[in-house]
């Protein structure tokens, strides 16, 4: 019997998802473990691997698509099975919502009167009020751009995406009112929604499934800054990423939205390079199968220092705190899709060994694009550590992933004076933290107790293996 | 109109006496000297040296006042006082000889120049009450506040403690301190304190006029002790509620219809404090016409209540007056009258630079200056030396000036801080209580209430407006709004013993709109009664009635007839919880009934004239189910209410309680809006019996257009919960304010604003008011063209929210002729 493969439902945050690549053609044979095609949210990729044997009976999709998670994408199956009753235009598939079946959005054809509430819900696709369907008469066809419209008519177009210039308003003296709207959100995909939301695009004439609007659908990007002249002599205007645009605004978040400074100290780095000898040895001689590294007995210390600090494992609501039980560990990756914090649930719970694993898959998935997309958001983690000791910096000021309350930057080794028991100065290694904290949530005396605690966790940090 | 006072049209036609006689009116006739007075022991020198201290204190009381008005301190201790203060130097005499008979059971009530009566009033009762319960008065006001700063390095005796208080807490008042005897709310023109007896004084000249009446009904509809004193000025003879206060304490029915205890008259004193000048008008000569203000007597009662125009330059002269009328009242021969002959010497206020007298008649009345005569008097009559009075004069002055030190200083006698707690006197607007009954007897009524015929009549009726199978009732077998109303009511007068209700037409007939029939049969004249046409008496009377402690149901037969009781429903009504400091409750809920069909005069809604007015609050049932829930509310609470009824509804049953009017008693919360009928499209807010006209409307609007109506009847316009509104603008984006109210300034675009305000996000359209044209009210075949008509709302849809697809409407609600109608100013 045929099988068919779905577009699987990354996190929880996740409409849909755009097609990078089929791997597989129509007629393909396909082994179990094989990729059959490669997509990716705004935030990740991944691959879909095949758990079925078979041949490619359908691709219902092309290469570049957007498509809604749990809708069908293929099938595989014995040649000459029957297929089309998978095809996603003839299932009544409305698991994506903006992405609803078959029937056209008809609401603007609905002749007054004759339509009553409830059966054109099916038609509308989103339009949670198809009641407003049957107020009256369809909306005149011109769209004046600047035309007044309703203050609920405006919230409802930037919930929509629905830019209101393009909408032609059938209230008194051609004001734009809800209906208009309702009747001009056209279903959105997912990141069509996202990108919308972010302004200065439009949406164009849907492609995508009952006329929805994709993201390749949308048009005119206006861009946010002035131009200047130079424009493509002198310099080339390049879009961000959408990734880039994420960061920027998360960034630009932080500073703008907590009250954050830095605080400074170095911690003696004699313990945990001893330990990190150790380990090495221990790897070596196969008794462990982790390489614990500096950054992972660091943030084995900065685990035992939020535990003895719950105020700091903590999120700032600006008018109340969310203090944590567990900790939950956010890791700075530098990708080269640009910066990802993966976190680390429960990392409280986890010996250094499991600890150091768990840093490296997370740290290498996110390299990959295929980590799960619900543990990169800021709210996931309880607090984060950022280590920028691998190129060599040795003091920095963080940015804050906000809501979480603080972050811990780690700079590298540097050798510094230290008296001795013998009243005499001899070189040590010294790691150097720059904690920056949200001032709202935490005061200077508390930050700086914590601080001192990671360097003291550091500095008589005991580990067995 | 009762049937046992038949007019006789043999003795009204043909008379046996042609002319109406009148009693002789005295003036003057006191000749007594000190020395007589001794010989016959009606004093003691001690008496007599109290007189003269206590019109020495007040003298140097307002002495003190007006330095500090004219040159900013007292003694040298600087202080600005920008308040008012209107003195009543030279009018010693009159104050402190109308308060040596008074006990604390007597209460006086006061005018804007009446700091020389409460302090008259203070001092006498500081005498005459027992140490400790003088004592126990002083720790128990403000819990110490004020007693404990008078107090502050004083070791003298309770009674000399006692006068410190009285001084300090009247200044503290008048200089707005927490510790003054209002919290500093009253000031000078409201000072009062009521465990000594002494009741509002009033700002409005004449207001006391029918409050005391008030209360003298009250001490006689529930047995207590002692009489009450209205001191008003000359001036205030000429005003609507003193006249009809004095119509209303003249009623015949006190002794041809009030039954057993009740027979008799009211014990009431209007105490005419004549300084000759009303403003800068004079009164005799100038703007009455009635010589001396003791003639108006002549105009009330067969006996010109006891009218005397008596010397108020002589202390003794006017105690004397005051013993003899004291007595009459007592013997319930009451009401009275005095016309108390003095002299202000300061102009009616510190701005007041006496241009309308000259500075010999000053210099003569002062010539005549009751102290300093009185002091001469009690020399000659070896009472005392100069050194005795000299004596008592710097030691009052120590006194006032201690306690003025005391009451400028900020640290002892702080302000209320309204900026740091700015919710501090809004919480005290209401008293927001829930008292069964303000009396302490068996309610006094004739018969158990299940034998009352309207109560078994009432019985008998379906109380929903349809019957089991769903099919309407017949109007005279269905429960309706008027049965609402009497149900709570009368439930109340067998709860509470001091509740009384009056009215135009409030017994026999049952009221105008028969809320009341059945009432006649279960009460007493004294609970229920006809009230002369006499607006600003019937609510004054109520006013006075509550502050003294008893609950009271007023009728004003129109709302148009507000306007007649404009000061009682604006000034006093609202005014006296708060401005009191919270010591007095107002549990009067005014019965106002809103009417049409009967022209300009009969037809206008007026609640919003009254939700204009903080303080009180306002209701407007209109289902029988409301009425009765929201009557409860109303009668249990402390809280003076506007309650209005329309006159539409009186027949109309319940439609929308789900199993009709509940028998028992139950109350519905004042301020909750009700959802009549859920909808999605578009929210009507009615007040008033416009909700039937809205209903209508939403019928219209879903049989022709399959647009959902959501109505909600606001029910109370104050106080008023948002929320149910909100919640149903976020539904549907659209609302229509609608009422009978003219448009024009009413509190359907106080809601209307409101609403934008709240929910300006979820509009798809601006708030629509829909109120009555701002006209007079055209006769009943033309109303339609007036009030607001089920057709206007679909008007007001098509034209300012949605269009309504093939819509011809019906009037012209367009922009253009908005503005044309408000440029025409209708």
């Amino acid at each position: 019997m045929a099988q068919v493969v779905i577009m699987p439902k990354q996190g929880q945050s996740v409409e849909s998802c755009i097609v990078s690549e089929f791997k597989k053609k129509v007629g393909d044979s396909v082994k179990v473990g094989d990729i059959l095609f490669g997509y990716e949210t705004d935030k990740a990729t991944f691959e879909e691997e095949s758990q079925v044997e078979g041949t490619v009976l359908a691709i219902f999709y092309k290469d570049g698509d957007e498509i809604p998670v749990l809708s069908n994408v293929m099938v595989i199956g014995q040649p000459g099975e029957s297929f089309a009753e998978f095809a996603p235009s003839a299932a009544s598939n409305d698991a994506g919502k903006g992405a609803a079946g078959g029937t056209e959005p008809s609401e603007t054809h609905a002749t007054f009167g004759t339509v009553r509430g409830g059966t054109v819900s099916a038609a509308n696709g989103g339009v949670e009020r198809s009641e407003t369907v049957s107020e009256g008469s369809s909306p005149s066809a011109a769209a004046i751009p600047g035309a007044p419209a309703s203050p609920r008519a405006r919230k409802l177009a930037e919930e929509k995406g629905v830019n209101l210039d393009t909408v032609a308003g059938s209230g008194p003296g051609g004001r734009i009112i809800e209906r208009d709207v309702l009747a001009a959100a056209v279903p959105l995909t997912g990141l069509a929604k996202a990108k919308m939301a972010e302004g200065g695009l439009v949406a164009g004439a849907g492609s995508g499934l009952a006329g929805t609007v994709k993201g390749g659908d949308l048009k005119t990007w206006k861009p946010n800054h002035t131009d200047i002249p130079g424009e493509g002599t002198e310099f080339e205007t390049v879009k961000m990423s959408n990734m880039r645009k994420l960061i920027a605004k998360s960034m630009y978040n932080s500073l703008q939205n907590s009250a954050q400074l830095t605080h400074m100290l170095g911690a003696d780095a004699r313990k945990i390079q001893a330990l990190r000898k150790k380990a090495k040895k221990a790897l070596e001689e196969g008794k462990i199968d982790a390489n614990i590294t500096i950054n992972d007995f660091v943030c084995f210390a900065v685990i035992k220092a939020l535990q003895k600090f719950p105020n700091v494992n903590s999120h700032c609501l600006g008018d109340a705190m969310r203090l944590f039980k567990a900790v939950n560990l956010g890791c700075a990756v530098d990708t080269e899709r640009g910066l990802m914090v993966p976190v680390i649930k429960g990392a409280d719970a986890l010996d250094i060994i499991s600890l150091s694993k768990e840093l490296k898959k997370a740290a290498d998935a996110c390299k990959k694009g295929s980590f799960n997309p619900d543990l990169l958001a800021a709210e996931a983690g309880s607090f984060t550590v950022s280590n920028l000791g691998g190129y060599g910096v040795e003091w920095f000021t963080p940015i804050i992933n906000v809501p979480q309350s603080a972050i811990l930057g780690v700079g590298t080794l540097v050798p510094r004076p230290k008296l001795n028991a013998e009243g005499q100065y001899e070189f040590v290694p010294y790691l150097g933290l720059s904690l920056t904290y949200d001032h709202r949530a935490i005061d200077g005396g508390e930050a700086t107790r914590f601080l001192k605690q990671v360097a003291t966790e550091i500095e008589t940090l005991e580990v067995e293996f | 109109m009762p049937k046992s006072l038949y007019i006789d049209p043999e003795i009204t036609l043909r008379p046996k006496e042609h002319e109406i006689k009148f009693p002789e009116i005295p003036v003057m006739q006191y000749k007594k000297t000190v020395k007589d007075e001794l010989k016959e022991g009606n004093f003691t020198k001690e008496d007599l040296l109290r007189i003269y201290r206590d019109m020495f204190t007040i003298r140097e009381f307002e002495t003190m006042l007006n330095l500090v008005k004219t040159t900013g301190g007292y003694n040298g201790v600087e202080y600005n006082n920008p308040g008012p203060a209107h003195l009543s130097a030279g009018q010693e005499a009159a104050a402190v000889g109308m308060a040596y008979n008074l006990d604390t059971d007597d209460f006086i009530f006061g005018s804007h120049r009446s700091h020389g009566e409460i302090l008259a009033k203070g001092l006498r009762s500081i005498e005459i009450l027992p140490e400790k319960e003088l004592e126990k008065i002083m720790n128990e006001f403000w819990g110490g506040a004020t007693v404990n700063v008078a107090k502050k390095g004083f070791k003298g005796s309770t009674k000399e403690l006692g006068v410190r208080f009285l001084i300090y807490g009247a200044i503290a008042e008048i200089f707005a301190r927490t510790t003054g005897f209002n919290k500093g709310l009253g000031g000078s023109m409201h000072t009062f304190f009521t465990p000594f007896g002494i009741y509002p004084n009033n700002a409005i000249v004449g207001g006391s006029g029918s409050i005391a009446v008030g209360a003298a009904l009250y001490k006689k509809v529930n047995c207590k002790k002692g009489i009450v004193v209205a001191n008003l000025g000359d001036g205030a003879m000429a005003r609507g509620p003193v006249l009809e206060g004095m119509t209303f304490a003249s009623m015949d029915q006190f002794h041809t219809l009030w039954e057993g205890d009740m027979k008799g008259g009211l014990p009431v004193l209007i105490n005419v404090m004549d300084n000759q000048y009303a403003m800068g008008g004079q009164t005799k000569g100038e703007t009455m016409g009635y010589t001396f203000p003791a003639r108006l007597g002549a105009g009330f009662n067969p006996e010109a209540w006891h009218a005397e125009r008596v010397n108020g330059y002589d202390p003794l002269a006017v105690i004397d007056a005051f013993r003899r009328k004291k007595a009459l009242l007592e013997k319930k021969e009451g009401p009275a009258l005095l016309d108390v002959v003095t002299y202000r010497y300061s102009g009616h206020s510190p701005s007041d630079q006496s241009s309308y007298r000259t500075k010999e008649e000053i210099a003569a009345w002062e010539a005549e200056d009751c102290i300093i005569a009185f002091g001469k008097k009690l020399i000659e009559a070896g009472v005392a030396t100069q050194k005795d009075l000299d004596a008592i004069q710097a030691k009052m002055k120590e006194t006032i000036f201690e306690m003025y030190k005391l009451a400028i200083d900020p640290e002892v006698s702080p302000r209320m801080d309204l900026v740091k707690d700015n919710e501090l006197l809004g919480d005290m607007m209401y008293s927001n209580g829930s008292v069964d009954s303000f009396g302490d007897a068996k309610p006094e009524v004739l018969m158990p209430l299940e034998e009352n015929p309207r109560v078994k009549q009432i019985a008998g009726k379906s109380r929903f407006y349809l019957d089991a199978e769903g099919k309407p009732v017949s109007s005279m077998k269905m429960y309706n709004f008027r049965d609402g109303v009497f149900e709570a009511i009368v439930d109340r007068f067998y709860k509470d013993s001091s509740l009384v209700a009056y009215g135009e037409e409030n017994r026999e007939w049952g009221g105008a709109f028969a809320v009341y029939r059945g009432l006649t049969e279960a009460l007493p004249y004294h609970r229920l009664f006809n009230s002369p046409i006499a607006e600003a008496a019937i609510i004054g009377t109520a006013i006075g009635y509550a502050m003294c402690g008893g609950r009271v149901i007023p009728e004003i037969m129109y709302c148009d007839f507000l306007g007649c009781c404009g000061d009682e429903i604006f000034n006093q009504l609202p005014k006296w919880q708060a401005m009191s400091g919270n010591i007095l409750k107002m549990p009067v809920v005014v019965r106002v009934s809103v009417g049409s069909k009967y022209g300009a005069q009969h037809s206008q809604d007026w609640t919003s004239l009254c939700t204009h007015i903080p303080g009180l609050k306002v209701v407007f049932p209109v289902t029988p189910y409301d009425a009765k829930g929201l009557m409860n509310s109303a009668l249990q609470g402390t809280d003076p209410v506007i309650f209005f009824e329309s006159q539409r509804l009186y027949g109309i049953g319940e439609q929308f309680h789900e199993g009709g009017v509940p028998e028992g008693y139950y109350e519905i919360p004042l301020g909750e809006p009700d959802v009549k009928r859920a909808g999605k499209d578009v929210t009507f807010l009615t007040i008033g019996a416009t909700l039937y006209r809205a209903l209508k409307a939403a019928d219209m609007l879903k049989e022709k257009y399959g647009l959902e109506a959501e109505v909600i009847d606001a029910r109370t316009l104050v106080p008023f919960n948002y929320e149910k509104v909100i919640e149903s603008v976020k539904k549907t984006g659209r609302i229509i304010i609608a009422g009978d109210a003219s448009a024009r300034g009413s509190f359907l675009n106080d809601l209307a604003a409101n609403i934008a305000d709240l929910c300006f996000d979820y509009l798809d359209a601006a708030p629509v008011v829909l109120g009555s044209r701002n006209w007079i009210t055209p006769c009943h075949e033309l109303e339609e063209a007036f009030f607001p008509q089920p057709e206007w709302f679909l008007d007001v849809i098509n034209e300012k929210m949605v269009p309504l697809p093939g819509y011809v409407p019906t009037g012209n609600f367009t922009n253009a002729q908005q503005i044309l109608r408000a440029k025409k100013g209708v």
